[in-house]
């Protein structure tokens, strides 16, 4: 093992009574790289994470972080670790300076490189207004903040957060991946969450887990690459149609679009126009967009939108991790979740927070990720503080 | 040793920053007013300079208030609001939490107990001096008292980590200490095999010892073993995380 890898994770099983919460997992994390670590609710990121901080043990296989084996020396990786756990669990009765320094203490800094740790962290985590304050009465953003401070009072090598973001307002979120790429730099983060373009935005590097296994592992271009195939988006007008035919029924734009060559996973997405709006994906190397159009004029429909691009790592995440869902429920669950998450795709650009919703209710959950099914309608949502994920 | 020092010294304060601690304080020395001063005529009806009823009230109200009332979130509410994740993913070994947490609790008891030293200070010192008091009793009570605030709180704490629900470790705990406490009275009436073991088990037989003035060493040793074994116990439920 090189001194370079910072996180090394060896066939990893973990199986709660008769639940497997993890299969085999193995990864490895360098030093300086931040890697996002992505999966549905109850896929195994927190278990993975509490693994790797030495809070629970493994059924089989082993973990080294900072080349400190978790089960032999967990004192040892704690030290080089700073670990958020979800939701930044904190004592709500302390004040926020009492608690970091708490932390501190435990952590055996001595006085003045905590007061000189504290100020960096008080300036990075934004936390100057709030040191006096109880936490308790801190709203979520803050106290992920405190969190995220107590994390990074002793300035380790290594950061572990596990979703940081979620409960976070869109603006607050911004701050949080920003400030993560900073310290990245010169840090090994592991980072995880359900939120595919946080992981755009922050890492450079994925590690996709659905069902306890990892999917997918690499460079995020190498993972998108992964599926080769392109999509495509096609709005046509509900109400009319050119030269006086009758406006289309969106089951007959379906199975003309389902009649070309090479295309596939055919969807209707929700729009606010009156409109039918499909998504469809083709294989890397063709363009089915002559095609489409030839077929819109052949109808004499209306064609209000047409555009091809590049699959997103959403829909790569889905592929990857649908797989598994599919095995498990049997295929009649399909149509149903298709329709549960078209609203999802139509954001993908911006931010699509959930891709989960819909595969979580049925898992059996690792008794960590239990988050509320969240924002559906991303656009409208990114506004608001998510206050109502909050229990 | 620093990490325990810590959690300790932390878990101390907490007592004070929510009304926890002046609720029990302020009402178990209500309870022992009334008890000593009106239950049943109460000191004046004994009419000796003896604190022997102090002794007897106190174990009690420890066990039926206090010890529960300070251990009960020990453990059982750190699971529940996920901060103990948060705690062990530091640097500290599971001991230090327990026993952290162990002394943390064991000091507002203390307190507690201690502060009882007011009445016989300000019944035989200073302002009034009722009569002049045997020291002996009074010194060893103190002692005993001590021991046994030991393995109530330490069973507490054992309670408190094999549950996530506060009031469930409080009914738990309120039950065994007051059943151990109660196992004395029944020894009484037990003849025999039955009664010598309800006797050798019970808190209360255990404690009249020190009442008295008599410190015996199987006494303590059997305080110490249960503080030792509560505690152990305790760290093994902690510890259990890692495999269920």
């Amino acid at each position: 093992m090189t001194t370079d890898v910072m996180i090394s994770a060896n066939a990893l099983s973990k199986r709660f009574g008769s639940t497997r919460a993890l299969d085999k997992v193995s990864f490895e994390v360098r030093r300086g790289e931040v890697v996002g670590f992505l999966g549905p609710n109850g896929a195994g990121k927190s278990t993975t994470m509490r693994i790797l901080t030495c809070y629970i043990s493994p059924s089989t296989g082993t973990a080294k972080v900072h080349g400190h084996d978790v089960f032999d020396d967990p004192l040892a990786v704690r030290k080089t670790l700073g670990y958020l756990p979800q939701r930044a669990p904190l004592y709500t009765d302390m004040n926020v300076y009492e608690y970091l320094q708490f932390a501190a203490q435990i952590r055996g800094l001595d006085d003045g490189t905590f007061k000189h740790r504290l100020k960096k962290v008080v300036e990075v985590c934004g936390l100057a207004q709030s040191l006096g304050k109880t936490i308790s009465t801190l709203s979520h953003g803050f106290r992920q903040r405190v969190g995220l401070g107590q994390a990074l009072i002793h300035d380790p090598p290594i950061l572990i957060l596990d979703e940081p973001t979620s409960d976070l307002d869109p603006n607050e979120k911004a701050e949080v991946l920003k400030y993560i790429k900073e310290i990245g730099k010169d840090r090994t983060i592991l980072l995880s969450t359900h939120n595919l373009g946080e992981v755009e935005e922050a890492c450079a590097r994925a590690i996709i887990v659905s069902k306890g296994r990892v999917v997918a592992d690499g460079q995020l271009d190498d993972i998108r690459a992964k599926t080769g195939r392109v999509r495509y988006v096609v709005t046509i007008d509900e109400t009319r149609a050119e030269a006086g035919n009758k406006p289309p029924k969106a089951l007959e734009i379906e199975e003309a679009l389902g009649r070309l060559g090479g295309a596939s996973a055919i969807r209707e997405l929700p729009t606010d126009e009156t409109a039918h709006k499909f998504e469809l994906s083709g294989a890397q190397d063709s363009d089915l967009r002559a095609e489409i159009f030839r077929l819109v004029v052949a109808r004499n429909w209306t064609l209000l939108e047409l555009r091809r691009d590049a699959q997103s790592l959403d829909a790569v995440f889905r592929d990857l991790t649908r797989g598994d869902e599919r095995a498990d429920r049997g295929g009649d669950w399909e149509d149903d979740s298709d329709e549960d998450e078209s609203d999802e795709e139509e954001s993908d650009e911006e931010e699509s927070d959930d891709e989960s919703d819909d595969s979580d209710e049925e898992e059996s959950d690792d008794q960590s990720d239990d988050e509320d099914d969240e924002d559906d309608e991303d656009d409208e949502d990114d506004d608001e503080p998510s206050e109502r994920k909050k229990k | 040793m620093a990490a325990m020092m810590t959690i300790a010294r932390r878990e101390f304060r907490s007592y004070f920053d929510s009304p926890i601690a002046y609720v029990v304080i302020c009402l178990s020395f209500l309870a022992l007013g009334l008890m000593f001063f009106m239950y049943r005529g109460g000191f004046w009806q004994v009419d000796r300079a003896t604190l022997q009823t102090m002794f007897d009230y106190v174990p009690f109200g420890l066990s039926c208030l206090v010890v529960p009332v300070v251990t009960m979130r020990l453990v059982a509410e750190e699971k529940r609001s996920g901060t103990l994740e948060m705690l062990i993913t530091l640097p500290v070994k599971d001991s230090d939490v327990i026993l952290g947490k162990y002394f943390g609790a064991l000091g507002l008891v203390l307190v507690l107990v201690l502060a009882t030293l007011a009445y016989p200070l300000a019944m035989f010192k200073f302002p009034w001096v009722l009569g002049s008091l045997d020291y002996g009793p009074i010194l060893t009570g103190y002692f005993g008292l001590i021991l046994f605030s030991a393995a109530a709180t330490a069973i507490g704490l054992l309670i408190s980590a094999l549950t996530e629900s506060q009031a469930v470790a409080f009914f738990i705990t309120f039950f065994v200490l007051v059943v151990l406490w109660f196992l004395g009275t029944a020894a009484e009436t037990q003849p025999g095999t039955l009664g010598a073991v309800l006797a050798y088990v019970s808190f209360q037989s255990r404690m009249q010892g020190f009442n008295r003035g008599v410190i015996d060493s199987r006494d303590v040793v059997f305080f110490l073993s249960v503080t030792v074994i509560a505690l152990v116990i305790a760290f093994r439920a902690l510890e259990r995380r890692k495999w269920a």
